[in-house]
């Protein structure tokens, strides 16, 4: 890694975005790790930026084309049906299985009693698109009608936030959850984990973690629906094996209250 | 600017009057107006950056909208501890106009373009008024520089130049040109602070 003084040479040259993109990385790598250049850098940037602070009029329809970007249809309902995916008994259902169902819209239920004597659960699970740039145009089409319906979903009336956190209270994902029992993934902050590892959502009831269903490696869009009685305390998320497991087999890595 | 239609009147005004903090917030919740109003407060200063850089409008028009998009598609990029919303818009626009400018095809067609003026459109006239006075500062922060490190910034900040290059045109060692960007940086930084300002803000 680049020595401190070398790298706080650098660093004024690299506010102005001067430095080649290989030694900008070095540079980079070690402001991260270094408070006292991350200060100075942060400082230098402020400075570069009012370098760069001089308004123009912006050019008509310019809004009209980002707009246009942001949902498939602006202003579509984009009312994606949650997938109701899942099986009997204590199968876990993977978010890969989700998407393939999802063509022929194929429909099950689970019954999670074996989990948790007073709960059912009902899992609807879908996982649209990974956050790489290189979708597909149907990725990208249910990418955009997910976002809708989160949207929906946080301007329903009733609905509730719920941010899940590590035990260090790192925010690391959010949900919304509908008065009917529906949820989605608003938003998830957590790594993106090895390719033979999954995150896994719990409902915590009664002290009883009960499987929702697999978020994959690294969460995109996850919807689901809770038919719960009674309602759960909080969720849960952990990190599992590829295929899931029945009940958490490493500590949670992030909880939240409902 | 066609603005997406708020639910109702008090969410408009909560969306004016928001922070920025609390715009790009709203925002991570797929608020589409809370974006518009982000737009309509900083467009004009990451359009700007970017039409100077690239010097050509239709480069600045994809500059401009890769950075809203990108704000949409990742809010949690941006860190309010680390400086304002505008300062951070900026360095994206400034970073995408330099990344466009190296390539060959946007250098070929810099050389060609001509400055394209276009029809003023509603602007915040308060906005307008303190971008103004903020440009007026800086300019004024600028040209109080050494000729020598003034040239220096101004080829690698406006014309997207590493501090290599910046050497090479100026025929000068790295290292003097190195620390002529260095020594301009701190220098503008004092004025901009006896100014008043820090950095881009609204």
């Amino acid at each position: 890694m680049m020595q401190h003084d070398e790298a706080y040479e650098l660093l004024a040259a690299l506010s102005l975005h001067a430095v080649d993109l290989e030694v900008a990385a070095e540079v980079e790598a070690h402001v991260a790790t270094c408070p006292r250049c991350q200060v100075e850098f942060d400082s230098f940037s402020s400075v570069a930026s009012a370098l760069g602070n001089s308004v123009e009029p912006l050019p008509e329809g310019l809004w009209t084309n980002i707009s246009s970007q942001l949902w498939r249809a602006p202003g579509e309902k984009a009312d994606l049906p949650p997938l109701l995916v899942g099986a009997g008994g204590e199968k876990v259902v993977s978010i890969a299985t989700a998407r393939a169902k999802r063509a022929t819209t194929v429909r099950s239920s689970v019954a999670a009693a074996s989990f948790a004597a007073a709960a059912s659960i009902v899992v609807l699970a879908i996982s649209l698109v990974g956050a790489n740039n290189h979708v597909n145009h149907l990725q990208t089409a249910l990418h955009s009608a997910n976002r809708t319906v989160v949207q929906t979903a946080l301007q329903t009336p009733g609905h509730q936030i719920v941010d899940l956190t590590s035990a260090t209270q790192k925010p690391l994902a959010e949900f919304v959850l509908l008065p009917n029992g529906t949820g989605y993934l608003v938003k998830a902050t957590m790594p993106t984990l090895a390719a033979n590892q999954t995150y896994q959502l719990w409902a915590i009831v009664h002290g009883t973690p009960v499987s929702i269903g697999i978020m994959g490696a690294k969460p995109g869009h996850v919807s689901f629906t809770m038919d719960s009685s009674p309602a759960p305390t909080s969720l849960a998320v952990s990190i599992q094996n590829a295929s899931g497991a029945t009940r958490p087999t490493l500590p949670l890595v992030a909880t939240g209250a409902v | 600017m066609a603005v997406p239609a708020a639910n109702n009147q008090a969410e408009m005004n909560e969306i004016t009057n928001a922070s920025d903090a609390q715009l790009v917030t709203m925002i991570a919740r797929y608020n589409e107006v809370a974006l518009a109003e982000t737009y309509r407060r900083h467009g004009g200063a990451v359009y700007g950056l970017a039409r100077r850089v690239l010097n050509g409008a239709a480069e600045a028009d994809d500059v401009t909208q890769e950075i809203f998009l990108r704000l949409w598609n990742q809010p949690e990029r941006y860190d309010p501890t680390r400086g304002t919303l505008r300062n951070y818009l900026l360095t994206q626009s400034h970073a995408r106009s330099v990344e466009t400018i190296r390539s060959l095809t946007a250098r070929r067609q810099r050389e060609i373009n001509d400055a394209h003026k276009t029809a003023r459109g509603a602007y915040d006239m308060q906005h307008e008024a303190w971008d103004v006075v903020l440009a007026e500062d800086v300019k004024r922060a600028l040209a109080g520089l050494p000729p020598e490190e003034r040239r220096a910034i101004e080829l690698a900040y406006f014309e997207g130049h590493t501090y290599v290059k910046v050497a090479e045109l100026l025929n000068e060692p790295e290292g003097t040109v190195k620390s002529r960007i260095r020594n301009g940086m701190k220098r503008m930084r004092q004025s901009l602070a006896e100014a008043g300002i820090e950095g881009a803000d609204r």
